[in-house]
Formats: structure tokens, sequence, C-alpha cells
């Protein structure tokens, strides 16, 4: 009550007199506090109750402790010092009490008298719970070491993508009060589904540092770069270590030195389970190999221009940062009739705590055999770049090799049928590309085919009509030279038809007829028996035929038919004799014709 | 009226011949992007042969396409099947494809056939046939109206033989005719196209070609197409991946 209304006379005197009154604040404010260890506490633990005042007092009572006995005290301490010119001075009573019961107790009002006044402290409570397993009377060698060792584990990240570099790092850090004299690990971790590279630690070097806001001494033992190879939740194991401390001691030897005493700890650090995402699925190039990181990509050919059975070397070669030993380079697509050799892997990789570094590359040696064009098509390399969370395609340029001298495909030609499909199967003819054809031929699309077509069949089949015709033309052929008497008539008529067809178109024009007529018969002897115009006249004709044995009658009729032919020209001749003539002359002469 | 109409024929002649002169001209300078253009032109027209096509393949080889320069050899091929300038051209493209097809082994009874009735194509043997079965039909009436024994015998001999070999050939065209309507090959035009053994793009992948690869067609259902390989293999494959090569 009385401290209450000093405070708040005080406070009405720093109101009024502001200045003066941060004087009076420091020389005249009296405080007398009760200060407890603890509020709540084991009953087989102990309570410390200090009663503290800013200037000397008297009649100090304590209060009864109700609940409690006094183990030790009431003890005094005095402390006073000097300060810039300002005197501090503090008093303490203290005692140690054990709780004899459980429950809720009280430690009431002390009262002491300083400078006329007397003053109150404040009640405080306590609660003494059951026993505690341990009290925190003595610190142990045993405890010590625990507070003063840890075994920590730094994981980089701890929700990686899969594939993607996590890196570890074990550190024991040590409290400067006491000093490790040795150590071995216990338990040497296995990563379970991590693909992990150890960076062994050489050199133990002692660097400072702060665990929990205190500093520490800490040394690195262990680095370890991992890539997992599973989603979803993965557990590092911890690593275990026995460590030997030496733990001062408040044993002094006779020096006065500490005195040390030695204590075995298993520390190890704690189990750490990291969330590995999947990769997305989405964007997900369809030659995706595994590769996470960030890379450059290159195919590369030691020469595009050579000459066949001369070699080549083709190079495939990533180069960055990401998990270059855990996928496959792409493999590229060489033109078949090329001669490609295993590929020979070169790897250059080192790896640092963020990961693996460097460059892998697969060299094909190419020797091509035939002269010739040959591509190299792109090759693609897809990676998974974890910092932008997106994948990656780099495509390399098309290479062109060309093969300048050398044999020709042809050369292992098989049998050139136009259905063969492979390769080196068609006979190259000659050692070169051939220009262009210069003529177009163009024939309009959609040609005519001939075969199995109406004209074909047309054209092949009505040949074959063709031999009954003949045979029944052969046929009746020789039936008209089988019959005799018709024949005679035909001659006859084609005898006449020969020689008086002009005679027979002047039928009924005398004198024409006539001439044509005697014209008619000189011509047909002439033919006949090869006699000249200058010696015709009827005695030598009458002889003439007499000589070839012509019978009387036929040469009467012929040289009869000749004296009408004179003498029609002179006399008057009807139609109808000339028709008689007519068919007197065809007769005669076809009857002459036979015997001469 | 059919004057207009060989005026218009006679004009696209002499159109198409300019065309192709220039490209000529345009191939011979390295313009081989405006040749290939030109020839396309002249095919527009409705007209080919092969030396066209031949020509189109040599512009797509130095331009580097390997399908269409293989396609165009193909389709000059099929054209005139036994022309040594084109078969040579295409063994240098063929060099260019990524695939190495083992062919599967043919017995040697279907090799003589195949090499016998390739001798000429199924036109030109049925204008054979036509020719023989002439040839039989005077033989066989020279040989009814000559008169000596002798010279009887020879022409009725004579005229068998031709019979027989206008049978024969009527028989290999029928063979060499059957075949090329069976035969439906095109190009794979795709740079990579997966073969999938359903025709659907749920079922697994069968095998791998590449463009330039020459296959047989063997059935379509909606967009994919049943393709045979020279080694025996089938599998499905999408239309848009290759092209038929008998498309005229």
């Amino acid at each position: 009550m009385k401290q209450a209304l000093f405070t708040y006379l005080f406070a009405v005197v720093t109101c009024l007199l502001p200045i003066i009154g941060c004087y009076a604040q420091d020389k005249d404010a009296v405080t007398f506090e009760v200060n407890l260890s603890k509020d709540k506490l084991g009953v087989n633990e102990r309570l410390r109750v200090d009663f503290t005042m800013n200037k000397d007092g008297d009649n100090f009572s304590p209060p009864d402790f109700e609940g409690f006995r006094v183990v030790m005290g009431p003890s005094q301490s005095i402390s006073s010092s000097w300060i810039n010119g300002v005197r501090s001075y503090s008093k303490t009573y203290s005692y140690t009490l054990a709780p004899t019961a459980r429950g809720n107790f009280t430690i009431d009002q002390a009262t002491i008298v300083i400078d006329g006044q007397t003053y109150k402290s404040l009640p405080k409570k306590v609660e003494v719970t059951a026993a505690v397993d341990k009290p925190n009377d003595e610190m142990t060698v045993d405890d010590v070491a625990d507070e003063s060792l840890h075994l920590v584990a730094e994981v980089s990240k701890t929700d990686p993508y899969l594939n993607e570099a996590v890196s570890v790092v074990y550190k024991l850090f040590v409290s400067p009060s006491v000093t490790v004299s040795n150590f071995r690990p216990l338990d040497n971790p296995t990563y379970n589904n991590f693909w992990s590279q150890d960076m062994p630690v050489t050199r133990y070097d002692v660097q400072n540092g702060t665990y929990d806001g205190k500093s520490y001494r800490y040394v690195v033992l262990k680095r370890v770069v991992l890539y997992p190879q599973k989603s979803g939740e993965l557990e590092i194991e911890p690593l275990s270590l026995d460590v030997t401390v030496e733990v001062p001691t408040n044993k002094r030897d006779f020096f006065g030195g500490r005195v040390y005493s030695q204590a075995n700890k298993t520390v190890s650090a704690g189990r750490r389970t990291i969330e590995v995402k999947p990769l997305p699925e989405e964007g997900k190039p369809a030659n995706f190999g595994g590769a996470v990181g960030d890379f450059d990509f290159s195919v590369r050919t030691t020469k595009t221009d050579l000459n066949a059975s001369e070699s080549l070397q083709a190079l495939v070669e990533v180069k960055g940062k990401g998990n270059l030993k855990l996928f496959q380079l792409p493999d590229p697509s060489l033109p078949g009739s090329l001669e490609v050799y295993e590929p020979e892997f070169e790897e250059n990789v080192h790896t640092t705590l963020s990961g693996m570094q460097g460059k892998v590359s697969n060299s094909y040696t190419i020797v091509p055999s035939y002269k010739g064009k040959y591509p190299i098509p792109p090759i693609s390399f897809s990676y998974f770049d974890p910092d932008k969370g997106t994948y990656n395609t780099l495509t390399s340029d098309e290479i062109m090799i060309n093969v300048l001298e050398g044999p020709t495909a042809g050369a292992t030609a098989g049998n050139p049928s136009p259905e063969r499909t492979e390769k080196q199967s068609v006979v190259t003819a000659g050692s070169q590309f051939h220009f262009i054809k210069l003529q177009p031929n163009l024939i309009p699309k959609g040609s005519l085919r001939f075969f199995a077509t109406k004209e074909f069949y047309l054209w092949l089949l009505t040949p074959l009509l063709l031999i009954p015709f003949a045979i029944l033309f052969g046929k009746k052929r020789e039936a008209i030279a089988r019959d005799v008497a018709g024949n005679k008539i035909k001659r006859a008529n084609k005898l006449a038809r020969k020689y008086l067809s002009k005679a027979k178109r002047e039928l009924g024009n005398k004198e024409a007829f006539y001439i044509a007529l005697e014209k008619a018969l000189h011509n047909y002897l002439k033919a006949k028996l090869k006699i000249e115009t200058s010696e015709f006249s009827k005695d030598k004709i009458a002889s003439l035929l007499t000589e070839r044995q012509v019978d009387d009658a036929t040469s009467e009729g012929f040289i009869g038919l000749l004296s009408n032919c004179e003498m029609a020209r002179y006399s008057p001749f009807s139609n109808v004799q000339m028709q008689q003539d007519y068919n007197k002359a065809s007769e005669v002469i076809s009857s002459m014709d036979k015997q001469l | 009226m059919s004057g207009i109409l060989c005026f218009l024929a006679w004009s696209l002649l002499a159109q198409n011949k300019v065309l192709f002169d220039s490209a000529t001209a345009d191939y011979n300078q390295g313009n081989y992007n405006a040749a290939v253009e030109k020839y396309q032109k002249i095919l527009e027209s409705g007209m080919h042969s092969a030396e066209l096509y031949y020509n189109l393949g040599n512009s797509y080889y130095k331009l580097n396409q390997i399908a269409p320069s293989i396609y165009y050899y193909e389709k000059g091929l099929l054209l005139a099947p036994n022309d040594p300038e084109i078969k040579n051209n295409l063994a240098f493209a063929r060099n260019m494809t990524l695939d190495d097809i083992e062919p599967l082994p043919k017995t040697t009874l279907s090799r003589i056939t195949a090499q016998l009735t390739g001798l000429m194509t199924f036109d030109q043997w049925a204008y054979l046939a036509v020719g023989c079965m002439i040839l039989f039909v005077l033989l066989y009436i020279a040989y009814y109206f000559l008169r000596y024994a002798s010279h009887k015998r020879l022409a009725f001999v004579l005229s068998m033989v031709c019979l027989v070999f206008s049978l024969a050939t009527v028989m290999i065209s029928y063979i060499q005719y059957e075949r090329y309507e069976a035969d439906q090959p095109a190009i794979i035009f795709a740079g990579e196209a997966a073969v999938k053994s359903e025709p659907n793009t749920r079922s697994q992948d069968a095998f791998k070609l590449h463009e330039g690869t020459k296959v047989k067609v063997l059935e379509t259902l909606n967009d994919w197409k049943k393709i045979e390989l020279a080694d025996g293999s089938t599998g499905w494959i999408p239309q848009k991946d290759l092209k038929m090569l008998k498309d005229f």
C-alpha cells in the first residue's frame, strides 16, 4: 500500500518538477522486492527466495514460509558500487527452501524498516508439483556434455525436384566451455533412394558460429551431394558420432586449475525428411531423358568433307550444371549406309556443394564407304530447369557430310529388281550423280492403260477370226479351180474383158466399134504371137495361125471377123450384127487362146 | 470446238516446254527452289513424265530434302522402270536415309520370275502379246496354203511357237498387272515416324521409321495405314506421315 502511495506521490512530483524529479528518483526511490528462482517446482526440488532492497534497513522480518522448510538462510549479501559518480547499492537476504508438500503455496510479505518507514514485499504464489526425474540441482558431466555438443545436418533444400541436387553438410557444434578430444563415426548413413556423392573433408577446420543464439565453435564433418531418385517423402538417415569430451568440473586441483572430467557422448543429427517433388508432366518433351539442371548442348563433327574410307568424329556433348552422370546422352540417328562404331564416352565432371558441373560427351567414329551426301539430322536434347520449373529443349543444327571421292553404292549391288527397297540394291550405272534430263516428253496424267482394256482384247482376238476366213477363202478357190466348164467361160470372159473392153464401150456406135474391135484383135495377136503391126495382113495371119496349129474353124472365124471390120466401115451394119460380132470375137479369142 | 481444244492443248504444251526449259536453266545455275516451283507448276497443269519426276528428284536432292527426292525418283521409276539414270540417282538419295532395312531373302524361283516379268511393263507385255498373236495367225494361214511339206512343217511349228509365246506374254502381263495393282508403295515423309502395333495412339510403338523409307501399304483404317517393310515387319502409321506413290 505504502509503495503504491509512494509511486503515486512520485508521479505527482515528477510531473511538477520534471528535472529535479530525475535526481529524486535515483536518490530517494526505495525498492524492496522478492525474487523466486521458479514459480513451479517438483516436490523433490528446492526453491531459492531473495529479498532485495536498495537501501540498508533494519528489523527485517521474513515471512513464515508456510509449506516449506528452510534449508539454508537467511544469508546476507551486500553489493555496492560507484559508477560515474552514482552509487548503487543492494542488499539481499537469501533463503533456500524445500517444499514439504504438494499444492499451491504463497510466499507471504516480508517487512523491513528503511529510514523510519516500514516497507513490505509483494506476496508470491508457488506451485509444488509431483517429484521430477532429475532435480536441477547439480549438473552432471553428461548433462553439460549434452548441452554443449550438437550435431546438425544442414540440408540446402527441403523441397527439391526429382534429380535436383541437394547438399547435406554435417556440422558438429561444440560449446566453448568443453573441449573435444576425439570422435569417431558410429554409423555412416546410407542414402537410400538417392544418388549420393561424398565430398571428403580432408582437414577439420575449426570455425566460429552461433547455435541457438549462443556462440559456438563448429567443425564440418561431412559433405554430401544427393540427387533424389524417387519422388515423395524421403528420409535422410541420421549420422551418429561417438565423441569424447572433457568437461570442466567445479573441483580444482592443488594449483587452483580446474579439474576436467571425461565423458563419451553419442550424438546424432536428427532424421531429416525432404519432400521430393516429381517433375511436372505438363509440357514434358517426348525425348526427355531425365536431365535436370542447366545445360548447353552441341553436336559437332571434326570434318564435313572427306573421302570414302577416311574417318571422322561426331561429338555429342552436354555441358553445364546438373545431374550429368545420371542421364543418357541422346543418340544421333545416322544414315544407315554409314559405318558407325560404338561411341567413346568421356566425362569431365567435378562435384561441388551446388551439384555436378562439367561436361559429358559421346564421340562416334564414322567411316563412310560410299560417295554421296549423308545428313546427320538435328538431335534434340531436353532437360528440366528446376529454377524456372520448366522444360527446355535444345536442338542441334543439321550437319551434312560430303563424301567427295570413293566407290559408289553400286559396288555391292545385288540383283536389280524394281521391288527391292533396301539400300544399295539398285545398280548405280556410273560413278557420279547424273544431271537432269533436258527433254520433257510430257504426257497427260492418268495415262491410258492398254492391258485389260477393250482394245487389248479386240487386238488380241480379232486376228484369230482371220483363220476361218482364210480357210473358207482357200476352199472356195479350190472348188473354182476344179470346175472346168465354168473355168472356160470365165477365161473367155476374162480375155474378152481384157481386149474387148473398149469395143464393148463403143457398142452401138458403128465406126468406133469396129475400129476398136479390129485393134483389139490385132492387139490380141500381137500379144500372143509376138508380131509387128507392119506385117499384118489376112494371109499372113492365116498362115501364122495354121503354123500354130489352130483349127480351121477358129482361124476362119478370126479372119472373118477382121474382114467384117473392114467391111463395116463402108456398109451399114445393124446393132444386132454388132452384138453378134462382139460375141463372136470373144468366142474366137477364148478358143484361140486355148490352142495357142 | 475441237479446234479450240487443240489450240488449248498446243498452247499448254508450249507453255510447259518454256517452263521446263527455264527450270533447266535455274537448276544449272543452282536455283533449285525456283526449278522445283516450275516443275510443280507443270505437274499442276496435269502433265507428267518420268523425266519430269526425275528432274524434281534431282532438285530436291540438291536441296537435301530426302523424302521428296526419293518420292519423285520412285514416281519416275513407276513410269520408266528400267531407266538407269533414275536408278543411279535414287541410289545416291537412298544413301541419305536413316533406315537400313534388310530385305527378306527371296527364293531363286521368285527372283527369276521377278527378273523376267520386270523386263517390261505390263502394257509393253500386252503389246508383245498382240504382236505375237498376229504373227501366229499369219503363220497359221501360211501353213494352210503352202504347198511343200517342209514349208508347211516350218510354218506350223513357228505358228505354234508364236501362239504359246503370245499366251505366255498375256499371262506375264496379267501377273505384272495384278502385282502393280496390289503394290501400293509409299514414302515416309515425317522426319521420325513411330509405327504403332494398332491403329490408335494408345498402342505400343512397334518400331520407328525415318523419312525417305519406302514402305508398302496393305490396308487403310480411318486415318491409319497398315504398312509392310521390305524385311516383312508390319505396323500402323498415321496417314499424314507418308505419301502414296501411285496418286496419278
